[in-house]
């Protein structure tokens, strides 16, 4: 339904994007993981119309969108990053005035209004300034304005930045009933691993104006297949552990927190008795050493080398 | 949709208090203050006189005169000779001159002469309301005529005490004074020749040709000035508080929704002329109303105040129109903020709006005339003269013309793809 082909995007000298294809299945939720930086506005707002690429085109159903991008725009639903909501209006003037330039008017605006401010769970702050909400509601009403002229394609960029978990989780609830219930087709942006496991049925992995990666979930952990992720726990870490894990070759990477060290090792290999020895004569007490299943973060440091929050 | 930005605009503006006041208030207060404290300076070519003369009479001028040709008669001259004299020195009579000088209808109007009797003389010096004591002596007329008509020097001399702390009012007295003494030494010449005063006058109808009609041009009062100059400056304002509401469109990324709404950049640029327009006449109206009922500035022709009005409201809509393409352009608010700070001082000192700059040079008031407030400025302020609207067609042609070419010019340079 929705392609992007060889997308490039130049901004002087560097290159914001290379290369980058893509394509998107009607009344899929595709996600477009990586960290910030890595390219994934830029890519958004090319297929979203609202910058021209450098080379490279964008095609919706067979059809280029650079130069006539109004079929594109018509089905299009965008939640940009930002706040893209009028502060000093109120959440219902916002519907209003978002909706008419959309074309709706009379009842059926009155009933698209009433409609997205219950999927929302603002009906009740409707009447305030949007400036006098939360985080959490902003980003809620910045989901239902676009929303409002029923789009086949939603693109959400990071709709969950800065908000806490119970708006969170009503966004990402939302998002999943908007796909099942209206089968409309998601394009999600994050550098949250989780929320995009929750959601998304494929992924694209970007970082550095690259696409690094691109499958389902199930497709994208058998990069890591010859793999084992380990974890180790302790109340505390000293310096003589960290250093003599560090010195042992066959550990391919290590991240190291306050009270967990990830250590990526291949499959065949059991670490347990040399981590446990290590320990003991390191006079450290562990907690536990367990083999986790690789997460998408685990994939993504694989792919990059660095964690997707860096 | 054009209507919906421009209710969403009006909306915004209404709802940011203190840009309201700023806009609203401020040329309102400024009239008040720049009005009152120029006041003077402003009015300079016309201050309003209002003198005080005393004026001392020693003797009785009628008794001088008639001892002048008492003594003439009893000299042994020929009838015909006294008779002559007689008549010259009714003429000549110099107290009487003077009293008429000040009571003519243009020096009444400033000066008041009270006559005193000579023992209030110490108590008129020492009266501060008095611009000068005019003191006639003893014996002037009389020494005045034997001056004048047979030659003789011992003439008296009228005194003039002046009031040091009205020294404006006592150099019109001097001024005044010096211009009877040369009626005075012209109605002598006339006497002694035998010219009959009147034949010195020519006749409106003697003159061959027709009688041009010199046009008398109302004068502006120091408030309709300032009204007007500052209701044309600040209503420059308001094109940068369009614009700027316009560009934080852009950083909050609501024109990215605007644009996928897949609205024509003229819709949006209609809503913003609109609003620019809307909002400058409602400034307009609002600080020349305060003018008009706080100090009096009302206009002799509404219909063509209201078409200036509707010119400069278009204008400041093109600017707004203007600025928000340029701000898009620049990505910056840098733009409106410098055109707020720099540009609308400038405009408003060429255009006129403190002082009247364009007086000093005609270049300057070409110039000032290039800007729209001082277009705007002129035309209010020929209409407040009395002018008609073929007098200021040219600044109202003027106006619409640099509210089109602000529109065409910030089409130009309005990004022409995408916003992001």
């Amino acid at each position: 339904m929705l392609e992007l082909m060889d997308l490039t995007k130049t901004f002087k000298h560097t290159e914001a994007v290379k290369n980058v294809n893509m394509f998107i299945e009607k009344g899929e939720i595709v996600g477009l993981l990586g960290p910030n930086g890595a390219g994934k506005s830029t890519a958004i707002s090319m297929l979203s119309s609202l910058v021209e690429p450098t080379s490279g085109d964008v095609r919706f159903r067979n059809k280029s969108m650079i130069k006539n991008p109004q079929s594109l725009r018509e089905v299009l639903g965008l939640v940009p990053q930002e706040i893209a909501l009028y502060e000093d209006l109120t959440a219902l003037e916002n519907l209003k005035f978002f909706g008419r330039i959309y074309g709706l008017k009379g009842q059926q605006l009155q009933n698209k209004i009433e409609e997205v401010l219950d999927q929302i769970g603002l009906y009740e702050r409707r009447k305030e300034v949007v400036k006098t909400f939360s985080g959490g509601m902003k980003r809620r009403l910045n989901i239902g304005v676009a929303m409002l002229h029923n789009p086949e394609i939603m693109i959400m960029d990071e709709p969950t930045v800065g908000i806490d978990p119970q708006s969170r989780n009503y966004i990402l609830e939302t998002v999943k009933r908007l796909n099942e219930e209206k089968q409309m087709t998601v394009i999600y942006t994050s550098h949250y691993m989780e929320e995009v496991e929750f959601l998304c049925d494929r992924i694209y992995i970007m970082d550095k104006g690259n696409l690094i990666a691109s499958g389902t979930k199930d497709e994208i952990k058998q990069i890591l297949s010859s793999e084992n992720s380990i974890s180790i726990k302790a109340d505390r870490w000293n310096d003589e552990f960290i250093k003599r894990l560090q010195d042992i070759p066959t550990i391919q990477r290590m991240k190291v927190e306050e009270k967990e060290i990830t250590i990526v090792v291949p499959k065949d290999l059991n670490m347990f008795a040399a981590v446990a020895k290590i320990a003991d004569e390191s006079k450290l007490e562990l907690r536990s050493i367990d083999i986790k299943a690789p997460t998408l973060e685990d994939v993504f440091l694989h792919l990059t080398g660095r964690a997707l929050r860096d | 949709m054009i209507l919906q930005i421009v209710k969403k605009q009006a909306l915004i503006l209404l709802r940011n208090r203190m840009e309201l006041l700023l806009l609203f208030g401020l040329p309102i207060i400024l009239i008040t203050i720049l009005s009152s404290a120029l006041s003077t300076w402003m009015e300079s070519g016309e201050i309003e006189i209002n003198l005080k003369v005393a004026l001392i009479e020693q003797n009785n001028e009628e008794d001088e005169i008639n001892q002048f040709i008492s003594e003439f008669e009893n000299s042994g001259i020929p009838p015909e000779a006294v008779e002559k004299m007689k008549e010259t020195a009714s003429v000549i009579a110099p107290v009487t001159l003077i009293k008429d000088a000040f009571r003519s209808a243009e020096v009444n109007e400033m000066v008041e002469l009270v006559r005193i009797d000579p023992s209030e003389k110490e108590a008129a010096l020492d009266d501060d309301s008095y611009s000068a004591v005019i003191e006639i002596p003893e014996n002037f007329t009389y020494d005045t005529l034997k001056s004048v008509m047979l030659n003789e020097q011992n003439k008296a001399e009228m005194k003039i005490y002046q009031n040091e702390e009205q020294e404006i009012g006592a150099n019109i007295i001097n001024q005044l004074l010096s211009v009877i003494q040369e009626q005075l030494t012209f109605g002598t010449f006339l006497a002694e020749n035998g010219i009959d005063p009147n034949v010195t006058g020519v006749e409106d109808s003697e003159m061959p040709g027709a009688a041009a009609i010199v046009d008398t041009k109302e004068s502006v009062s120091s408030k309709g000035y300032y009204t007007i100059g500052m209701a044309v400056m600040n209503v420059l304002f308001m094109a940068t508080a369009i614009g700027s509401i316009s560009f934080k469109e852009k950083t909050s990324h609501v024109f990215d929704r605007i644009v996928l709404a897949n609205m024509s950049r003229w819709i949006y640029f209609i809503g913003v002329l609109l609003t620019g327009m809307l909002f400058a006449l409602v400034q307009l109206m609002i600080v020349f109303g305060f003018a008009w009922i706080a100090f009096d500035v009302d206009w002799p022709s509404v219909g063509s105040f209201i078409l200036v009005t509707l010119a400069i409201s278009l204008a400041v809509g093109g600017l707004a129109v203007l600025l928000t393409a340029l701000s898009y352009r620049v990505n910056s608010e840098m733009i409106i903020s410098f055109f707020s700070s720099i540009i609308v001082t400038f405009m408003a000192v060429l255009g006129g709006s403190f002082f009247p700059i364009g007086e000093s040079s005609s270049v300057i008031a070409f110039l000032g005339n290039l800007t729209p407030n001082g277009a705007g400025m002129s035309a209010y302020l020929a209409l407040l003269r009395g002018d008609g609207l073929l007098d200021i067609s040219q600044y109202i042609i003027y106006i619409f013309l640099f509210a089109l070419v602000a529109i065409i010019i910030g089409e130009l340079s309005f990004p022409k793809k995408g916003v992001s």
